[in-house]
């Protein structure tokens, strides 16, 4: 497998990424109205909970966010491929001297890969608002972070292969967007999905988003929030990350061929 | 009439082509309130009852979403000049601007329906007086949604600037609301000096919306006039702005 060309797969999808500057933005403006309006309302809703928790909810949520925010970055990368499909380019690719492992895995990569590059401004906003108690464990919970990027980015073209049909993975993405948030620890402790509904908070267990965004919080040092130990969270985000590279590369492999792209 | 009627018809049954975007959105309203209600029911144990008073704002929510979509249709059709062929129909450019409008707030109402029964099943009937009211705020609401969806899709023939400034409107109307919490607790953001950002959500039609139909399921906020003032005040204002965007900024295109 050469570097060089995955090296090349990857710096095209960054620049495809530059195409979506409205859709960059449009989830920039979202992710300031989440922080600065139902952020703050919301934190002062929940007070009293929080500090039953031990945690500060504004804090909580902003880390919460991010994650989501690097989830639905990390996803486009299947948009670009029914872009590509439905133009024609997909062929194209097929006809270039890199092999399909090499595409997919260059895809995987370069998907998680920019969805970084957006978030880092927004990581830089999120950090001067959390601060950093331990500069290593934010270390440790950025890698676990790229893993999860690539993994989500793995996911989403598992996905977009597997469908074929741009209609259908637009529905099954917006379901699964809708369920795989909500049902997470991305904006509320597991000790209140439990109390909720409890089978909300063993599906959260099992969830990529809830390991995600514990990690980062324990990386940034937000108190009360990681139930399990890190390296269980960074352990669950790179089986998440290689299962989904590797089912990728398969189905990427055995689909691609034959068009059939609706 | 008749050619109002033509329209209203042309974009009913567009509204069903979307059935991949609406299933999406169905699934995204269903998830906020069985999961993320319950949950946030647990954390405002004291506050406030967050499953009940969430589920007006659920309805007010959907109406907005699918209200909107209007919007992205003719905002399709200018970039797709298909506006060329609509403007050689035998109909006034008015007849079809209005078709148009309502035809955007029938479809909001239309989705919304569910959802508002959702509502009754959840937290009682309304009397009859107390329904007609419900229906004419979230009618007069949709319309104005619609209108303002309208006035931005023929103002831009670039698909990315709509997509913008429809995630700005959305954005600001969501959050900027009491859709997802009262009102009391938005007023504390004074304290912090985002003063302008009270006074949009008190004058917010999406809030007075979701509050006249808290006011007769849950008794809280008490009705006031006002409310339904707020909202028809939106819709004669964004419906006129459609109506007169459409008309004129079509032809120049």
């Amino acid at each position: 497998m050469g570097l060089r060309k995955i090296r090349f797969v990857v710096e095209r999808d960054l620049r495809m990424f530059v195409q979506y500057k409205f859709m960059l933005i449009m989830r920039g403006i979202w992710f300031v109205s989440q922080v600065a309006l139902f952020g703050l309302v919301v934190g002062k809703m929940v007070e009293a909970a929080a500090k039953a928790a031990g945690i500060n909810y504004f804090q909580y949520y902003v880390a919460g966010v991010t994650i989501i925010t690097l989830y639905s970055t990390s996803m486009f990368i299947g948009y670009d491929i029914f872009e590509e499909a439905e133009h024609g380019v997909f062929e194209y690719l097929l006809t270039l001297p890199v092999s399909r492992r090499e595409l997919v895995l260059g895809r995987s990569i370069g998907g998680g890969l920019r969805s970084f590059v957006y978030l880092g401004p927004l990581l830089i906003v999120v950090l001067s608002l959390l601060g950093v108690s331990n500069p290593l464990h934010l270390l440790i919970a950025l890698a676990g972070l790229f893993l999860f990027a690539f993994g989500v980015s793995g996911m989403s073209i598992t996905i977009a292969v597997a469908m074929k049909s741009g209609d259908k993975y637009d529905i099954l993405i917006g379901v699964l967007d809708a369920l795989i948030v909500r049902l997470s620890t991305t904006m509320y402790p597991t000790v209140y999905l439990q109390q909720a509904v409890p089978s909300y908070a063993t599906i959260s267990q099992f969830n990529p988003l809830t390991y995600a965004s514990d990690l980062f919080r324990w990386g940034t040092g937000i108190e009360g929030t990681f139930e399990v130990s890190p390296i269980v969270g960074v352990l669950a985000l790179f089986i998440f990350f290689f299962s989904f590279t590797f089912i990728g590369v398969v189905f990427y492999e055995k689909r691609l061929e034959g068009g059939s792209w609706q | 009439m008749k050619a109002i009627l033509h329209v209203i018809e042309y974009d009913f049954r567009n509204f069903f082509r979307y059935r991949w975007f609406i299933i999406g959105l169905i699934a995204m309203n269903l998830a906020d309130l069985f999961i993320s209600a319950v949950v946030f029911t647990q954390m405002t144990r004291g506050i406030v009852d967050y499953f009940r008073f969430f589920a007006p704002g659920l309805a007010v929510l959907g109406l907005f979403a699918s209200a909107f979509m209007i919007g992205r249709e003719i905002n399709m059709e200018v970039r797709r000049e298909i506006h060329h062929y609509l403007l050689s129909l035998p109909m006034s450019r008015t007849e079809l601007a209005i078709g148009r409008l309502l035809g955007g707030g029938f479809r909001g109402m239309l989705y919304m329906t569910p959802l508002l029964l959702t509502n009754f099943v959840l937290l009682g009937l309304p009397t009859l007086p107390q329904l007609l009211l419900i229906l004419l705020a979230l009618f007069l609401l949709a319309i104005g949604i619609s209108g303002v969806s309208i006035s931005i899709a023929v103002s831009t023939t670039s698909f990315e600037k709509f997509v913008t400034a429809r995630g700005v409107v959305y954005y600001l109307f969501f959050f900027c609301s009491s859709v997802f919490y009262p009102m009391a607790i938005i007023q504390t953001l004074e304290a912090r000096g985002l003063t302008p950002l009270v006074r949009f959500a008190q004058i917010n039609p999406l809030t007075n919306g979701s509050d006249l139909i808290r006011s007769f399921l849950l008794g809280s906020p008490s009705f006031s006039p006002l409310m339904l003032l707020d909202v028809a005040v939106f819709s004669v204002i964004f419906a006129c702005c459609a109506t007169f965007a459409y008309t004129k900024i079509l032809m120049r295109h």
